[in-house]
């Protein structure tokens, strides 16, 4: 789950973290009243969840509080890629030319197994494109998923990256940050910009938290910080069947199967048929016609999807109950666009027959992945006149 | 022969009164695999359809000589039944749960690796932990201890395969059987961020093997495993492998069903992925039909 910046900032303070004073506002109205009661200039910045707000006008530096006033009328309902701006974060102004910006973030890192913690002297920009334009300006180091991050290892970073200032006060905030990382179950933290100003301690301005949906059973505090409306709203559907559904960009072919490895590699057939996948839907292993059913009504209501792939190689799932989920679609008047699958293994007589039955056009079986790809793609790209 | 499991490893299933546990109890006998416990903290000294069942796995392997867990346990304690297993110095551990926190298994894994070199330090044969998120692994004609169809494993054959993805790996072996090449070992690693065992962890295991020929590696994208693997092959591998790459196509920064599947930045690209294998000269098929006439012609040199 990807956390807003203020609340991101919330765990952080909990953590002891020294985190820029912010409120959260909804209108206009709201603003103005945070930027009076702080007395000075203040920053007003969108609450979304993509990156590059700034460039897209999302935050504003705010001198007086009309400007408040107006920044938040500018940009509390705003569509930011997509996405509504509901809300705005108004924080205190700092002089960044006053001090310092620098970069600390941790990710998990397959590669060793454990949290990466990043540091750079290239603050206030995205870690991204430091990376790939400078990448001797990231110092890494592997934290320790038992003993977390110690001081003397997060000055040790500190120093190697560059840090100026206060090193016991900025390694402090590196190690709170790890603590909140491993006790919050983040898949992602970062404090970009740490800002250090002119008296050398370290006040984080920006943050990024996302934290591990696996783990989300042991933070039920954290539960209702999900926000429906920011989701797409097939994705919440789909969250309630418990499936990984992902909505994609420009596709006309609704592709599920069972595992996440054969719908990625149904995504690449899809692309090399000549079509582009809608989505990406796997309903797990093992399922029954329900649950067949309840993936189809999810893909059908999809505009975008043209013609449905359905992909399964059945171990535990049998083909029979996928061919009986699609077909009570069918009868449901829910099935209105053409469904080509493959469904190899378990079962896959009983499926045919089952389908040889209906005999419906809508519903065709095939021996191979490719040739039901295949068939998706024409079906779709012909309903767009393709 | 094969790898890592064969006729003589002795099974223990944690969590076999559950459903999938049970239900993979069965299929694994039914495959031939000596199952020979359980483990259910509670229903110690009970029976489960003719096995007994214990309240550890220290008792259970005490009392059968085991050197094999499989573990469906669900998330929230999946890597604490890692651990006991660790701590009871079972030598190979197989976790089939999907969705276990991070965080746990970065500490599990962890652990077991701390338990591992002492265990070899002392003269023992160690401790491996394969998965979490894995379909488990399977010696043709001899064992399984995972969930993969018994029914794609008729065909006992010379090409060994290692896959992040469950599915993957049996469109991948029933490939290869259809084919009539068959496999030798199947090691389904799984699709999660942190894993006990690597690509990389298993190729010697392979190269090493008197009854592998060749070697099918399918990857996904996301992480940069495939091109670890990619440089083990360039260094250490006499015997040819071949690649797969796994959504190709998938968008950046959009985490695909397997939580290990995400594009970063420029992490886990298909691109570096193929630059890698290109550099190691391991053919990469497009399709995974395509494997089968790649694995004929490296073996036809």
């Amino acid at each position: 789950m990807k956390l807003h910046e203020y609340q991101g900032k919330e765990i952080l303070r909990q953590f002891g973290v020294n985190v820029q004073d912010g409120k959260v506002a909804r209108t206009p109205d709201e603003v103005r009243a945070i930027a009076r009661e702080y007395g000075q200039p203040v920053v007003v910045k969108a609450q979304v969840h993509v990156g590059g707000r700034g460039k897209a006008g999302g935050v504003k530096f705010s001198p007086t509080e009309d400007k408040a006033f107006e920044n938040g009328e500018k940009i509390l309902g705003m569509d930011i890629k997509g996405l509504t701006v509901n809300k705005v974060l108004v924080t205190k102004a700092v002089d960044i030319d006053a001090g310092v910006e620098y970069y600390v973030g941790m990710i998990v890192d397959r590669n060793v197994q454990s949290f990466t913690l990043m540091a750079s002297a290239e603050g206030g920009m995205e870690i991204e494109e430091v990376a790939a334009a400078t990448p001797e300006k990231i110092i890494k180091h592997r934290v320790d998923p038992v003993t977390g991050l110690r001081p003397y290892e997060a000055r040790e970073v500190a120093i190697k990256a560059g840090f100026k200032g206060n090193l016991n006060k900025i390694a402090d905030m590196m190690v709170k940050m790890s603590e909140a990382a491993l006790k919050r179950d983040a898949v992602l933290v970062e404090i970009n910009p740490l800002f250090v100003g002119p008296d050398g301690i370290p006040l984080a301005l920006d943050t990024k938290f996302e934290i591990d949906d696996n783990a989300m059973y042991r933070h039920a505090d954290l539960a209702d910080w999900r926000e429906l409306e920011a989701e797409h709203p097939l994705e919440i559907e789909a969250s309630k069947y418990g499936f990984a559904y992902v909505k994609l960009d420009d596709g006309n072919v609704g592709v599920l199967g069972n595992g996440a490895g054969i719908v990625m590699t149904s995504l690449d057939v899809v692309n090399r048929a000549g079509a582009k996948p809608a989505n990406f839907l796997d309903i797990g292993g093992g399922a029954k016609a329900e649950i067949v059913y309840n993936a189809v009504k999810l893909v059908s209501k999809d505009t975008d999807v043209k013609a449905i792939f359905i992909n399964i190689f059945g171990g535990i799932t049998r083909a029979d109950e996928v061919a009986k989920g699609v077909i009570q679609a069918l009868n449901d008047g829910i099935l209105t666009k053409p469904v080509r699958m493959r469904i190899a293994g378990t079962a896959e007589d009983e499926a045919k027959a089952l389908l040889a039955e209906v005999g419906s056009p809508l519903i065709q079986m095939y021996a191979t992945m490719f040739e039901a790809a295949d068939e998706a793609a024409k079906d779709a790209n012909a309903a767009e006149g393709k | 022969m094969g790898i890592l499991v064969d006729n003589n490893s002795r099974v223990i299933v944690q969590g076999m009164t559950g459903r999938e546990g049970a239900s993979h109890s069965r299929a694994m006998k039914d495959f031939g695999t000596q199952v020979v416990a359980g483990v259910t903290p509670g229903k110690g000294g009970t029976d489960f359809e003719g096995w007994p069942v214990y309240n550890s796995v220290a008792e259970a392997k005490a009392a059968h000589d085991a050197n094999v867990s499989i573990i469906f346990v669900p998330p929230a304690g999946a890597a604490d039944a890692v651990l006991e297993a660790a701590h009871a110095g079972m030598p190979l551990i197989v976790l089939i749960t999907e969705g276990v926190p991070t965080v746990d298994m970065m500490k599990a894994v962890q652990e077991v690796k701390t338990l591992d070199a002492q265990s070899r330090a002392e003269g023992g044969q160690g401790i491996r932990l394969i998965g979490g998120n894995c379909p488990g692994l399977v010696t043709n004609g001899q064992a399984k201890v995972g969930i993969m169809p018994n029914k794609i494993y008729t065909n006992p054959g010379r090409i060994g395969l290692i896959s992040r993805s469950g599915t993957l790996t049996y469109e991948a072996a029933k490939l290869l059987n259809d084919a009539g090449m068959g496999t030798s070992t199947t090691v389904g690693i799984g699709g999660d961020p942190v894993i006990g065992t690597t690509f990389a962890d298993v190729l010697p295991l392979f190269e090493a093997d008197p009854d592998t020929d060749a070697i099918v590696v399918i990857g996904e994208i996301g992480g940069a495993d495939e091109e670890a693997a990619a440089e083990y092959i360039a260094q250490h591998m006499k015997k040819p492998v071949v690649a797969f790459i796994s959504g190709r196509s998938a968008p950046k920064g959009k985490r695909m069903g397997h939580a290990g599947a995400i594009i970063m930045g420029d992490v886990g690209t298909p691109e570096s992925k193929l630059a890698a294998f290109a550099a190691a000269n391991v053919p990469v098929a497009d399709t995974m039909p395509e494997i089968i006439d790649m694995v004929k012609a490296a073996l036809s040199k």
